[in-house]
């Protein structure tokens, strides 16, 4: 009888030494679905460490910032929860126009589908169109011309369902190309929208 | 009789026009504000307190620089900022969106998260590509810059 209390002071003050040790801070790099990552900075005081590698981890203890090690089954048992609530990771899209036209190219008419259906997949969405052109013609014609072409896309986008209010557009002419070139220069990659859904 | 309908007719849309704004601008507490964040997914308890007010969040809402989140013992939240930094947080967490800019145009920006209690999952946007040391977090114990990736933050926080 005596035996079964000590045992059970013991197992008592195990789980007490057990809370005392509990770390209070984590950090973990994730990988990227290529295998690769990113780095964060960790300071803490005037201690900063750089975490580079998947799964890369540090934690604090006490007030000690002190290196750690993690793996996807630890991640996934502590971070589950917020994993899962994760919405569906913004896309980035680029169809091209036909020289002069807001009429898009037969092939970015393919895949023009594409877009639709990953909007078409979030739950809610919103949506960024920006025109460009190429560098032939004068600058306020190819203002115009850019909005156009994002207007083209909006007005098919909301022709096929989606809603207008979620969709905004912009027209930036000849600036950011694709392709830097000279002025005057024909350039099909240059012709073209560039669509951001979130 | 035309005429006076032509007159009556004009100042009765300015008229609709100025209780609709008015209607608006009250119907949005952070109407001064540009939205920074948009609600993805809701699970369980949320709130947003807002300026001293709460909200219970749903897909679709936009969130605004200050809003804190707070999740309940079976909550979690997922949010898309304009940057297209993606956050998600779990059950028991606490966070506020202390400071966000961006701007669209040259994709420069800046933000300041706290998490002061919880799990946080996030996934970096155009912010961290913008600058060195232009995407934070901030825990009870620690400062975090972020250079494009994707990462996980667990605090236990001040209990």
């Amino acid at each position: 009888m005596i035996t079964l209390r000590w045992a059970t002071l013991l197992l008592v003050l195990g789980s007490l030494g057990g809370c005392a040790q509990k770390q209070q801070e984590l950090f973990v790099v994730l990988p990227n679905p290529d295998g690769t990552s990113g780095a964060i900075t960790v300071s803490e005081g005037p201690n900063s460490v750089v975490l580079d590698r998947p799964y890369a981890a540090e934690e604090v203890k006490g007030d000690k910032l002190e290196p750690t090690t993690s793996d996807s089954a630890q991640v996934q048992q502590l971070f589950g929860d917020a994993l899962a609530a994760q919405p569906i990771l913004p896309a980035h899209f680029r169809l091209y126009f036909v020289l002069d036209k807001d009429v898009m190219t037969t092939e970015s008419q393919q895949q023009y589908k594409n877009v639709f259906l990953d909007i078409k997949r979030r739950p809610v969405y919103q949506v960024e169109v920006i025109g460009y052109t190429d560098t032939l013609g004068e600058q306020p014609y190819n203002q115009q011309l850019s909005l156009k072409r994002a207007a083209t896309l909006r007005d098919e986008l909301v022709r096929d369902g989606l809603n207008p209010d979620s969709i905004t557009i912009a027209g930036r002419g000849e600036l950011d190309p694709a392709v830097p070139t000279g002025p005057h220069v024909a350039e099909p990659r240059n012709r073209r929208v560039e669509i951001t859904v979130r | 009789m035309l005429t006076q309908f032509k007159v009556i007719l004009p100042s009765l849309v300015i008229v609709l026009c100025m209780i609709g704004t008015v209607a608006i601008a009250t119907a949005t507490p952070a109407a001064s504000q540009n939205q920074i964040a948009q609600v993805k997914t809701v699970s369980g308890q949320v709130k947003v307190e807002r300026g001293g007010g709460q909200t219970s969040p749903k897909p679709g809402d936009l969130l605004f620089e200050k809003d804190t989140i707070v999740t309940g013992a079976d909550g979690s939240i997922g949010i898309t900022f304009i940057d297209n930094t993606v956050m998600s947080a779990g059950p028991n967490s606490e966070i506020s969106l202390e400071q966000f800019t961006f701007d669209s145009s040259n994709f420069n920006g800046s933000m300041l998260t706290e998490l002061r209690k919880g799990t946080l999952s996030m996934v970096s946007g155009d912010v961290a590509r913008s600058s060195p040391g232009a995407m934070k977090v901030r825990t009870p114990a620690a400062t975090l810059g972020v250079r494009g990736t994707r990462f996980v933050v667990e605090a236990m926080g001040n209990q």
